[in-house]
C-alpha cells in the first residue's frame, strides 16, 4: 500500500538519522542476545565438565568454621576420617556405596632423565573403581601393589602411556609405579579429580606413607535414595556431639552452580536491556521529530480522506522498518558476537549453534521490534489524533 | 439524487469557546449550491470564510443548525465517515498546492484513489485525469519539487478530481500563483465546470471572483449579499 512505500521513501530521506537510530537497536540486540549466547554457552561448558559426576555425596574432615585453631598446615593432618568413621558411614549410607579415599600430594619422575613433577596422588582399592565409574582409554585396571593409573591430562603432559614407569618421591625414594592404564578425561568433579592425577592402590598407600585414616569418603547414591536424604544421615550419625565431618551433596552443589550463572546471565543480559532501552528512546525520539517534521502533511492528507487509522499506520510502519532490520542485523551481529566472545573466553565455539543460542537471538530480536514498536506508537497515535484544520494551517 | 442540492446550509452557526468569552464565526447562515454551479465565497479576512470553507469541507461541524452534502446530513457523523466523505465526495483545492513531496505525480494524483480502493497505484486512471488538466506527459513521472506552481496547481486539481467528487473545494487556488498561470488555472476550472463539475472557491481577489456564476459575500460571519 501507499503508506508502506511513503514510510520506505522516508526513511531513505532522512537516511543518516534513521540508520543511527537503526544503530541503536543494532546495538541493543546483540547486547541483549550475545550476552545470553555467551551465559547459555558458559552453563553449557561447565554441565559438560561436570556431567560425570553423577549423585555422589562427599564427606570430609570438618575444617572449622574459619579462624581459631582449625587453620593452618600442621593441624589439618590429623584431620582425617578415621576407619572407625568410616564403618559408621557405609553402615549408615547402605545400599548406596561409601568408598574411602586417601590423597595426598608426590614429588615424581616419568621414565629415565625426565623432569621432577608434582602431582595429586589418589590411593583407592581397586574393588572400588567402577563404583567411581572411572573408565580407561587405554590399558585397564590395576590389581598388582606395583601398578597406577593415571589420568589423561596428565598423560598426554608426560607422554605416558601404558607400561610407562613413573619414580615415586625424591630421586625414586618412594619406588616405581607401573602405568596399567589410563583414565578418561572426567573433568572438574566433586569426588576426586583424576584427570592430573595419579591412582595407586589403598595398600601400597598404607605402606608408603603409613597413614590408615582417610581424607574423604565419596558415597556413590544408588538410584531410589536422595542425596539431600544421605547426606542427612551421614550428618545424623557422625556430627552428633561434635562437628567431625563436613558432608557435600554434588546435586545440591550442582544446583546452586546452575542458579548462580543463571543469575550471572540475567543479569548481563538485564544491562543489555539497558541499552536496548536507550535504543527505544533513540526510536521515539526520531519518530516525534517525523511527526512534527510533517504535520501539514498529515493535514493535508486527513483533509482529502485518509483516515486515523491510516496515518497511524504511515508511522508505525516507519518504526517497524527500523526496529525490523535493525534487529535482524543486530541478530546476525549477535551471533557473531557470540562466536568471538566464546572463542575467546571459553576457547571453544562448539556451544553455539544450539536451540539455546536460537532462543537467545529471538529474543534479543523479538525485543527489539517490540522495543521499536512500543516506541512508535505514541508519536503515531499523536499523528493521527491532530486536529486536521490545525494541522493544515501548521506552517 | 441529481434534484437534491449538492451542499446545502441551514441556519448554520459555529461558535468558538474561548475564555476571553464565546466567538461567533458563523451566524445562522443559510444557502444552497446546485449541482453544475460556480461560486465564488468572497469576504475579508475574519469574516468566518475560513470557518466556513471547514465546514463545507466537513473538517469542522457546526455547533447549531444543519449541512446536507448531496442530502447526507453531516452534523453528527463520527469522525470516519466524515473522513469517508470528504475522501469520496469532496475534492480539495489549496492555495499552497500541499501535494506530498515524497509521491511522484502520478502516485499524488492517485493518492485519493489508493485511498478508496485499498490498492496501489492506478497509472492509467492517472494518466487520463493528468491529461484532462493539460499536464505535460513527460512531467507524470516527476516529483512535485520538479514542476513549476502552475504545473503543481493543475496536478493539485487532478488529485481532486480523481474520485468524481460532487463538489471542487478551493481556497485561494491562484493566490500563489502569478497572474498569467493563475488566468490559466482559472481558464481549467471554467472548462471543468463547463463539462459539469461544482465548484466552489472561496477569494478575496475580485478578478477571480468574476469567473465565478455567483458570489456569496459574508461579513462578520453573515451573508450579506
Amino acid at each position: 500500500m501507499i503508506f508502506w512505500e511513503i514510510a520506505k521513501r522516508n526513511i531513505r530521506l532522512h537516511f543518516l538519522r534513521s540508520t543511527l537510530a537503526m544503530l541503536g537497536i543494532v546495538i541493543g540486540v546483540v547486547a541483549i542476545a550475545s550476552m545470553g549466547i555467551l551465559g547459555n554457552s558458559l552453563v553449557a561448558t561447565v554441565s559438560d565438565s561436570l556431567s560425570s559426576v553423577g549423585d555422589s555425596v562427599i564427606v570430609t574432615p570438618y575444617t572449622g568454621g574459619g579462624g581459631g585453631f582449625g587453620g593452618g598446615g600442621g593441624s589439618s593432618a590429623n584431620l582425617k576420617i578415621t576407619d572407625q568413621q568410616f564403618q559408621q558411614i557405609k553402615r549408615a549410607v547402605a545400599p548406596s556405596v561409601a568408598i574411602p579415599v586417601l590423597s595426598t600430594s608426590e614429588r615424581m619422575k616419568v621414565g629415565v632423565g625426565g623432569d621432577d613433577i608434582v602431582a595429586a596422588v589418589y590411593g583407592i582399592d581397586p574393588q572400588y573403581v567402577p563404583d567411581l565409574d572411572l573408565k580407561f582409554s587405554s590399558g585397564g585396571l590395576n590389581n598388582g601393589n606395583s601398578g597406577c593409573m593415571v589420568g589423561s591430562e596428565f598423560a598426554k603432559d608426560n607422554n605416558i602411556k601404558v607400561g610407562s614407569r613413573i619414580s615415586m618421591g625424591t630421586d625414586g625414594s618412594k619406588g616405581t609405579l607401573r602405568v596399567t592404564g589410563i583414565i578418561e578425561e572426567r573433568g572438574m568433579s566433586f569426588d576426586i579429580s583424576t584427570d592430573n592425577a595419579i591412582l595407586v592402590t589403598e595398600s601400597w598407600f598404607d605402606n608408603t606413607y603409613s597413614r590408615s585414616d582417610y581424607d574423604e569418603v565419596v558415597v556413590k547414591v544408588k538410584s531410589g535414595q536422595d542425596t539431600a536424604e544421605v547426606k542427612k544421615i551421614i550428618e545424623k550419625q557422625l556430627n552428633k556431639r561434635d562437628k567431625i565431618v563436613s558432608v557435600m551433596d554434588s546435586k545440591a552443589t550442582l544446583a546452586t552452580i546452575y542458579e548462580t550463572f543463571g543469575a550471572v546471565t540475567t543479569f548481563v543480559t538485564a544491562i543489555g536491556g539497558i541499552s536496548m532501552v536507550v535504543a527505544g528512546v533513540s526510536i521515539f525520539n526520531i519518530m516525534m521529530m517525523s511527526v512534527n517534521e510533517r504535520i501539514k502533511e498529515i493535514g493535508i492528507m486527513r483533509s482529502i480522506g485518509t483516515q486515523k487509522k491510516e496515518v497511524m499506520k504511515m508511522f508505525i510502519y516507519e518504526a517497524a522498518i527500523i526496529g525490523v532490520i535493525g534487529s535482524v542485523i543486530g541478530g546476525i551481529l549477535s551471533l557473531i558476537a557470540g562466536y568471538a566472545i566464546s572463542a575467546l573466553m571459553l576457547q571453544s565455539t562448539k556451544y553455539l549453534f544450539t536451540v539455546a543460542t536460537a532462543i537467545s537471538v529471538g529474543e534479543g530480536v523479538g525485543f527489539g521490534i517490540v522495543i521499536c514498536l512500543a516506541c512508535g506508537l505514541y508519536p503515531a497515535w499523536q499523528a493521527a489524533n491532530l486536529n486536521p484544520i490545525d494541522a493544515l494551517r501548521h506552517e | 439524487m441529481d434534484d437534491q442540492p449538492v451542499m446545502l446550509f441551514r441556519d448554520v452557526t459555529k461558535v468558538y469557546p474561548l475564555p476571553a468569552g464565546d466567538v461567533t464565526a458563523l451566524d445562522r447562515i443559510s444557502f444552497q449550491v446546485d449541482r453544475g454551479e460556480f461560486i465564488s465565497v468572497m469576504g475579508p479576512s475574519g469574516s468566518g470564510k475560513s470557518t466556513l470553507l471547514n465546514m463545507m469541507g466537513c473538517l469542522d461541524v457546526p455547533t447549531s443548525g444543519d449541512i446536507y452534502i448531496s442530502g447526507t446530513r453531516i452534523g453528527d457523523m463520527s469522525d470516519v465517515d466524515l473522513t469517508t466523505l470528504r475522501r469520496d465526495r469532496i475534492g480539495f483545492i489549496f492555495q499552497y498546492f500541499n501535494l506530498f513531496p515524497l509521491l511522484n505525480i502520478i502516485e499524488n494524483v492517485t493518492f485519493p484513489l489508493m485511498l478508496k480502493t485499498g490498492k496501489g497505484v492506478d497509472p492509467e486512471r492517472g494518466k487520463e485525469v493528468l491529461r484532462a488538466v493539460q499536464l505535460d506527459e513527460k512531467l507524470f513521472t516527476h516529483t512535485p519539487t520538479e514542476l513549476s506552481g502552475g504545473q503543481q496547481q493543475r496536478v493539485a486539481i487532478a488529485r481532486a478530481l480523481i474520485n468524481n467528487p460532487d463538489i471542487l473545494l478551493c481556497d485561494e487556488p491562484t493566490g500563489n500563483l502569478d497572474s498569467k498561470t493563475g488566468a490559466g488555472i482559472m481558464d481549467l476550472m471554467t472548462d471543468l465546470n463547463r463539462e459539469g463539475t461544482t465548484i466552489i472557491m472561496v477569494t478575496h481577489d475580485p478578478h477571480i471572483a468574476e469567473y465565478s456564476r455567483r458570489t456569496i459575500r459574508i461579513a462578520d460571519g453573515r451573508i450579506v449579499e
